[in-house]
C-alpha cells in the first residue's frame, strides 16, 4: 500500500469531506426514524412562531387594546376565544410561544454549559477535584431542585429590583433562567464526566498529553469534539425539562403579566376561574402547545439517542 | 443485608441533610432585609428592644461562622424555624404541621396507587411488546409524561367537576358544612380528594409505567432470560422470577430519583384544586414573599426527599445481592 | 480447469448417507488430528443408559439428532438477515460436534433455532429439526417447552450474564429439577449440591449469588445447570470463550469427563478450532449461514477440501509447524440482508470459479465421511483435496511469471 503525502489544504479538503459524509449519513439514519421527523416538524413550527410572533398575529394584545368581550368561547373572530380581559387567545398563546421557549433555550444554554464545564474537568482533572465536584452534583441531585428554584427566584428578583429588558425579555423573566440554570446542571455534568471518563483512557489523548498539549487545549480540542453528540442529545432532554420547569414556576406566580409564557397564561386562567366556568378554551391552547412541544423534544431526544448510540438488535 | 452497607448509606443521608441545612443557612442570609426583621416578621409594633432581643437570642451580633451557624443548626434541631409574615409571628412549624396532613393524605395514596399500577401496566407492557395494547397504551403515556400535572388537574376539574357535575371543584371539604357522622365528614373528604388523587396519580402512572416498561425490554434481551427460556420454564415463572426483579431494580432507582419533580408536580396539582396542603401553603407564602415560611418547606421538602432516597436504597440493598458486599 | 459443471442442484438436501452403520465412531484422541484408528469405547449410547423415559412419539430406532435443511431469518427494519440458510447436519449418541466458523457465521442461531429460543424478531422459516425421529418444528410452543432442558440443555457463553444476577447459584440449579422434574424443592436442592460436587464445585458454595464465584466456577456452575434434568444432548456455546487458557483447559477436561461418564452428546459451539481438535469427534465449518465442510474431526483438520476451511486452519498457530506468517483470510464476510448469490464465500475465495458466482454448490459426501459444499467438489469428483494456495504464494506467482 502505497502511502500519500498530502498538503495542508488538501488535508483540510478531506476533512471537510468526511465531516460532510457523515451529516449526510447522520441526516439520512434520522429521518428514517418517523418519531424523530415529526418532533422536528412539530418544534419548527412552534421556532417560526416564536422568532416572529408580531408577524403571525400582531403585537400582543394588552388590557387596553383587548379585541373581544369578557372570556368568549371560540368564534370565527376569535378562533380560540378571549379571556377575562377581552385579549384573543390566539394571539396570547403565539406570543406565549416566544417566551416559552426564549426561556427555555436560554435556560438550557446555561444547564448545558455549566453541567458541560463541570463534567469535563471533573472527568479529566480527576483526583480529588472529580471527587468534591461530584460531591457536590450528588448534592444537587438529591436536592428538590424545583423547590430551590422555587425560593431563589424570589430572592434573587427582590435582591435585583427593578425591571428593564435583556434580549427582549424582561429581567424579572430572566431570573427564571438563571434559577433553572443553578439547580439543573447536575445531571447533565454527570452524563458528560462518564463520557470524558471513558475517553480519557483512549490513546488519542495520551498521545496529546506526549506531543506536550496542556490540559485545557486538550480538553477543548479532543474531548470536547467527542461529547458534542451526548450533548446534543441531552440539551434536547433539558430543553423539555425547562420549559417544564419554567411553565411551573409560572403557574405557581412567579411568571411576568407582561410577558406572558404559557405558563403565565395558565396562571391567569386559574385566578380568573377559568376552569370551575369551564372556560376551555382558555386552557387547552398553552396547554396543549406545552405538551406538544415537550413530546416533540422527547421524541427528537429519544431519536437522537437512537441514531448517534445505536443498541443492539437482538442476535445474530 | 450487610450492616456496613445499612450503615454506609445512613451516613450518607446524614451528611447530605447537614449540606442541606447549610444551604438553607446561606439562603437565610440572602435574604433582602436584616434577618432580626425577618425572624420577628411584618410587625409593625417592633421595638428597638424587640429586635436587640432577638438579635441576641438567634446569635446576629456574632460572627457569621461558626456561631451563627451553631445557633441556626440547634435552633432548626429544636424545630424552631422562625416566625410566618403572614399568620402574624406564628412559629413556622406550626404552619407547616397543619398543612402536612392533607399533603400526605393526597400523596401518598397516589404514590401507592401510582405504584402499583404503573409498574404492572409497564411491566406488561414490556413483556408482551407489540400489539394494539402496548402502542396505545405507550402512546398514552407518552403524552401523559410531557404534560405538567397541574395540567392534568385542570383537565380533570373542567370534564368531570365542571362539565358533568360528578366531583366538588375545590378545598379539601364543603366550605361551612356540618356533618351528622364522622362516616359524612369521610365521604365529603374524599369526594374532595377524588380529582388530586386522580390527577396526581395519573402523572405519576405515565412515569412509572414507561419506565418499567423500558426496564422490562432491556431485561428481556439478557442472557439469564434465555437460559430461563431454554429450561422450559412456563413464561409465567419466566418473567416472575428471572424478568421482574431484575427490571424491578433500575424502575426502583429511578423512581428514587424522581421523588424531586413528583413533588413539583405535587405542588401545582394542590394548586389547581385548592388542596390545603403544602402546595398551596407554598403558593401563598410566594405571593406573601413569607420568606420564612418558604425556607421551612424547602428544608421540610429536601429532607423529606434525602429520606425516601435513603429508604429506596435500603429497598434497593434488599433487592440487588451485589451491592451489599 | 473442467468444462462446464452441471446444471445448479436442487438446494443441499440431507447429506448423503455413506456405507457405515449410525453406531458411535472411535473418539478421537486428543493432539494433531489423525485418522482415528483407537478401538471403539466401551460406553453404552445415551440412551440406552438414561434414568428418564424417552419422550413420547420417540422412534428407538431413530438418529438422536438430523437438522434438514435449517432457515432461521431475523426481521429487522433495515431488512430480512437469512442468518441460517440451508444447514444440514446429523448427531449420534455419544458423538460431540464441534460447529465452527467466524462470528456472525450463524452457529449461535442454528443452535437457539433448534428449540425455537430466538429472539422476537427471529424466525425458524424452513426445515426440520428431528430428536429421537420427533419433528421438534411442528411443535407448538408448549409442546415444545417439554423438550426444553430435559432433552436438549444449552450452556452459554459467558456465565456472568447467563446466571440471574439475584438468584443463588443452587437454587438455579434446582430450579428446573423442581419444575420440570416435578421433584420436591429440598430434594431438588439436594440433587442440585450433588451436581455442583460433579462438576468440582463443593456444594458449601450452593447459596452463593453468582457474582460471588469466579469465572471458571461459574461456568461449572452452568455445566451442573445443563446437567440438572439429564439430557441427551447438551449444547455449548462458547463456553470457554471467556476464559483464561489454564480455566479453559480445566473446563474441557471436565466436559470430556462428564461425557464418558454419562454419554453425553455434545454440540460444541466455537471460533476456536483447537477446541474442537481437541473434543470433539466430528466438525461442521459454517460460513455465512451455511455449512462449507463437515466430517470427522481426522480428515477434516488433516485434509481440508473447502478453501474456507483451509484458510481457517491456516490463520491458527500450529505449535509443531515451523514459524510461519499467518494467513488471514481477506474482506470480511458478507451482509446477510443481501448475501451474494451462488456460494457465499466466493467473493474472498482465492479459487472461486464461474459457477460459483452464480450457482449454490451442492453438498457432496466423501468415502472418508466428510461433506463438502463447493464447486470444486462436484458430485463426479473423487474426493481429492484441492490445496488453495496461500496469499503470498498468489501474489508471487502472479508477479513472476513462470
Amino acid at each position: 500500500m502505497t502511502t500519500q503525502v498530502l498538503t495542508a489544504g488538501q488535508l483540510r479538503r478531506q476533512r471537510l469531506a468526511l465531516r460532510a459524509q457523515g451529516w449526510r449519513d447522520f441526516l439520512r439514519r434520522f429521518s428514517r426514524r418517523r418519531e424523530g421527523v415529526i418532533g422536528v416538524a412539530i418544534l419548527a413550527v412552534y421556532t417560526l412562531l416564536a422568532l416572529a410572533p408580531v408577524f403571525f398575529v400582531g403585537p400582543l394584545e394588552t388590557a387596553v387594546t383587548a379585541s373581544g368581550g369578557r372570556l368568549e368561547p371560540p368564534s370565527p373572530t376569535h378562533i380560540f376565544g378571549t379571556d377575562e380581559l377581552g385579549r384573543d387567545m390566539l394571539n396570547l398563546t403565539v406570543h406565549g410561544t416566544r417566551i416559552s421557549l426564549m426561556i427555555g433555550f436560554l435556560a438550557t444554554v446555561v444547564t448545558v454549559s455549566v453541567g458541560v464545564v463541570l463534567g469535563v474537568i471533573s472527568g479529566f482533572v480527576g483526583g480529588r477535584t472529580d471527587t468534591i465536584l461530584m460531591r457536590i452534583t450528588d448534592f444537587f441531585l438529591v436536592l428538590p431542585t424545583f423547590v430551590l428554584a422555587l425560593v431563589l427566584t424570589p430572592v434573587i428578583r427582590d435582591a435585583l429590583g427593578g425591571g428593564g429588558e435583556i434580549f427582549g425579555i424582561r429581567v424579572s423573566l430572566l431570573v427564571i433562567v438563571v434559577a433553572i440554570g443553578i439547580t439543573s446542571w447536575a445531571s447533565t455534568a454527570r452524563i458528560i464526566r462518564s463520557q470524558t471518563l471513558s475517553l480519557r483512557g483512549r490513546a488519542f489523548v495520551d498521545r496529546a498529553r506526549v506531543i506536550g498539549a496542556g490540559p485545557v487545549h486538550t480538553m477543548m480540542r479532543h474531548i470536547l469534539p467527542n461529547v458534542i453528540n451526548l450533548i446534543v442529545a441531552n440539551a434536547v432532554l433539558v430543553f423539555a425539562g425547562a420549559v417544564l420547569t419554567e411553565t411551573a414556576l409560572s403557574y405557581l406566580g412567579l411568571g411576568d403579566p407582561f410577558q406572558p409564557s404559557w405558563g403565565q397564561i395558565l396562571n391567569a386562567a386559574d385566578q380568573a376561574g377559568a376552569p370551575g366556568l369551564g372556560a376551555w378554551w382558555y386552557l387547552v391552547p398553552p396547554g396543549a402547545s406545552i405538551v406538544l412541544v415537550v413530546l416533540a423534544f422527547t421524541l427528537v431526544g429519544g431519536a437522537l439517542d437512537d441514531v448517534l448510540s445505536p443498541k443492539r438488535t437482538g442476535r445474530k | 443485608m450487610g450492616n456496613r452497607y445499612i450503615l454506609r448509606q445512613v451516613a450518607q443521608a446524614a451528611l447530605t441533610i447537614m449540606m442541606i441545612v447549610l444551604l438553607n443557612f446561606i439562603l437565610f442570609r440572602m435574604m433582602p432585609g436584616s434577618p432580626e426583621r425577618i425572624l420577628l416578621g411584618r410587625n409593625p409594633n417592633v421595638t428597638a428592644e424587640a429586635l436587640q432581643q432577638t438579635k441576641e437570642r438567634w446569635g446576629l451580633d456574632k460572627p457569621l461562622l461558626p456561631d451563627q451557624f451553631v445557633a441556626y443548626v440547634v435552633a432548626t434541631a429544636q424545630g424552631d424555624l422562625g416566625y410566618s409574615y403572614v399568620y402574624r409571628g406564628k412559629p413556622v412549624a406550626d404552619v407547616l404541621a397543619e398543612r402536612i396532613g392533607p399533603t400526605l393524605l393526597l400523596f401518598g395514596l397516589a404514590e401507592l396507587i401510582a405504584i402499583v399500577a404503573g409498574l404492572s401496566i409497564g411491566a406488561y407492557s414490556g413483556w408482551r411488546r407489540g400489539g394494539a395494547v402496548d402502542y396505545v397504551g405507550n402512546g398514552i403515556s407518552l403524552i401523559l409524561y410531557s404534560m405538567p400535572y397541574f395540567l392534568i388537574g385542570m383537565g380533570l376539574l373542567v370534564i368531570f367537576a365542571t362539565g358533568l357535575g360528578w366531583f366538588p371543584t375545590y378545598g379539601m371539604v364543603t366550605p361551612g358544612a356540618t356533618y351528622d357522622s364522622t362516616w359524612d365528614q369521610v365521604v365529603d373528604i374524599l369526594a374532595h380528594l377524588a380529582l388530586p388523587l386522580a390527577c396526581v396519580a395519573i402523572g405519576l402512572i405515565g412515569q412509572y409505567s414507561i419506565l418499567m416498561r423500558a426496564s422490562v425490554v432491556e431485561t428481556m434481551n439478557d442472557d439469564y432470560v434465555t437460559t430461563a427460556r431454554a429450561k422450559g420454564l412456563t413464561d409465567g415463572r419466566v418473567l416472575r422470577h428471572h424478568a421482574l426483579p431484575n427490571a424491578l431494580l433500575p424502575a426502583v432507582t429511578l423512581i428514587a430519583v424522581n421523588i424531586g419533580y413528583v413533588v413539583a408536580g405535587a405542588i401545582t396539582a394542590e394548586k389547581v384544586f385548592n388542596w390545603p396542603g403544602l402546595g398551596t401553603l407554598t403558593v401563598e407564602a410566594l405571593e406573601a414573599r413569607d420568606f420564612p415560611v418558604l425556607q421551612g418547606i424547602f428544608l421540610l421538602l429536601s429532607i423529606s426527599v434525602v429520606v425516601a432516597n435513603l429508604i429506596a436504597d435500603l429497598l434497593y440493598g434488599r433487592l440487588d445481592p451485589r451491592v451489599r458486599t | 480447469m473442467s468444462g462446464p459443471l452441471p446444471p445448479a442442484m436442487s438446494p443441499p438436501g440431507p447429506p448423503t448417507t455413506p456405507g457405515p452403520p449410525t453406531t458411535p465412531g472411535p473418539p478421537t484422541t486428543p493432539g494433531p488430528p489423525t485418522p482415528a484408528e483407537a478401538p471403539a469405547p466401551a460406553f453404552v449410547p445415551v440412551r440406552q443408559r438414561r434414568q428418564l423415559a424417552l419422550p413420547k412419539g420417540a422412534d428407538p430406532d431413530a438418529p438422536l439428532l438430523v437438522v434438514d435443511d435449517l432457515r432461521t431469518y431475523f426481521t429487522l427494519e433495515s431488512g430480512v438477515v437469512k442468518a441460517v440458510d440451508g444447514v444440514s447436519f446429523r448427531l449420534d449418541d455419544g458423538e460431540a460436534l464441534g460447529i465452527a466458523g467466524e462470528s456472525g457465521c450463524g452457529k449461535t442461531t442454528t443452535a437457539l433455532s433448534l428449540l425455537r429460543l430466538l429472539p422476537s424478531n427471529a424466525k425458524v422459516v424452513g426445515g426440520s429439526v428431528r430428536l429421537f425421529g420427533i419433528d421438534l418444528q411442528q411443535k407448538t410452543e408448549k409442546q415444545l417447552r417439554r423438550f426444553r432442558w430435559r432433552e436438549i440443555s444449552i450452556i452459554f457463553q459467558g456465565a456472568m450474564n447467563a446466571l440471574n444476577p439475584v438468584r443463588r447459584v443452587g437454587e438455579q440449579i434446582a430450579e428446573p429439577i423442581e419444575h420440570r422434574l416435578g421433584v420436591p424443592h429440598d430434594q431438588a436442592l439436594v440433587r442440585a449440591r450433588e451436581l455442583l460436587e460433579l462438576v468440582g464445585i463443593p456444594a458449601a458454595r450452593a447459596p452463593a449469588y453468582p457474582h460471588e464465584l469466579s469465572g471458571g466456577m461459574r461456568q461449572r456452575a452452568m455445566i451442573a445447570m445443563a446437567l440438572a434434568c439429564d439430557p441427551a444432548i447438551v449444547i455449548g456455546d462458547e463456553p470457554t470463550t471467556a476464559l483464561d487458557v489454564m480455566v479453559q483447559a480445566q473446563i474441557l477436561e471436565l466436559l470430556e469427563d462428564l461425557r464418558e461418564k454419562l454419554g453425553l452428546s455434545l454440540i460444541l459451539i466455537t471460533h476456536d478450532l483447537s477446541v474442537i481438535a481437541e473434543t470433539c469427534d466430528r466438525v461442521m465449518v459454517m460460513y455465512a449461514g451455511r455449512v462449507a465442510e463437515e466430517g470427522p474431526v481426522g480428515p477434516v483438520f488433516a485434509t481440508p477440501r473447502h478453501p474456507y476451511t483451509q484458510m481457517l486452519l491456516r490463520s491458527f498457530p500450529d505449535v509443531e509447524a515451523g514459524r510461519r506468517d499467518l494467513g488471514t483470510i481477506p474482506g470480511a464476510p458478507p451482509d446477510l440482508r443481501t448475501p451474494p448469490p451462488g456460494c457465499r464465500f466466493h467473493p474472498r475465495c482465492p479459487v472461486a470459479l464461474d459457477a460459483c458466482r452464480t450457482e449454490v454448490p451442492p453438498e457432496v459426501t466423501f468415502a472418508d465421511r466428510v461433506r463438502v459444499a463447493c464447486h470444486l467438489y462436484p458430485p463426479s469428483s473423487d474426493g481429492t483435496p484441492r490445496v488453495v494456495p496461500v496469499a503470498g504464494e498468489l501474489a508471487a506467482a502472479a508477479k513472476s511469471p513462470t
